[in-house]
């Protein structure tokens, strides 16, 4: 496992920015047809 | 049960499963040994790209049957199914560069498969600038069909990108002719990740059918009245 790069934050970042884009989609799409 | 209604419930079960997906992918999925922990990125971008990318043929196909059949059920399932592409792609092109800094060493690289991707986005906006842009629903509803199969004309050029040109962006691991060369826990991640993302699509796109056809309802009332 010594030679494995350490790069688990690049990973994290696109978890976080993943979850930010689709529930914030998820958000605006439930605040728009709350107004229907 | 209302459009709307089922619409949320379906994206409800998509976000449950996606946190599955991450609890899965980042606890009890192996660590490719060359890549590190960045290669787990592969459980998100790829089932993003593949709705991306099938989102715009879907958007082509519902304009391709709207100019024959002139149904604005085609013209607002597009329009529905353009923006959520939108928002995948725009997973696609945020995650793809956070993957390829530490694996490739630079954030970008004018190679094929990046940039007819990056020009599939620009025709994803397009396609939502020109509809937001003209105010008669029959032409708006014409030029936005074919802008849209124009858009379905570029998925395949995509995905045979990495084969017809020398790319920095590996070949396809997955949906290739020989079947997936990844181990089967990996796998199983992958295929329960790309059902969160068909779910999400599908839970997006009714929500948003829905407000499409709220809209129209207006605008019919208000020519009647007006």
């Amino acid at each position: 496992m010594a030679d494995v790069p350490q790069n688990a934050g690049y990973m994290v970042a696109a978890y976080i920015v993943t979850a930010v884009i689709l529930l914030g989609y998820a958000v605006s799409l439930g605040r728009r047809s709350r107004n229907l | 049960m209302s459009l709307v209604r089922r619409g949320r419930w379906i994206t409800l079960v998509a976000l449950v499963l996606l946190a599955g997906v991450y609890v899965r992918a980042l606890a009890f999925t192996p660590i490719e040994r060359l890549q590190g922990p960045a290669q787990k990125i592969f459980y998100l971008h790829v089932p993003a790209a593949i709705w991306t990318e099938a989102a715009m043929i879907l958007v082509g196909l519902a304009g391709i049957f709207f100019l024959f059949l002139g149904d604005p059920r085609l013209d607002r399932f597009a329009e529905a199914s353009a923006e959520v592409g939108t928002v995948f792609a725009t997973i696609v092109l945020t995650t793809g560069p956070i993957w390829g800094k530490p694996i490739w060493g630079t954030w970008w690289t004018w190679d094929a498969r990046l940039t007819s991707t990056l020009f599939l986005f620009f025709l994803y906006l397009g396609y939502l600038l020109v509809r937001g842009a003209v105010r008669d629903p029959g032409l708006r509803a014409r030029y936005a069909a074919v802008l849209g199969i124009c858009g379905m004309c570029l998925v395949p050029f995509i995905h045979l990108s990495v084969y017809l040109f020398r790319t920095l962006h590996p070949q396809p691991i997955i949906l290739k002719p020989s079947g997936p060369s990844l181990p089967d826990s990996m796998l199983v991640t992958w295929l329960f990740s790309l059902l969160a993302f068909t779910l999400l699509y599908v839970g997006f796109v009714t929500q948003r059918y829905a407000v499409s056809l709220a809209r129209d309802a207006r605008e019919t009332a208000a020519a009647e009245h007006g």
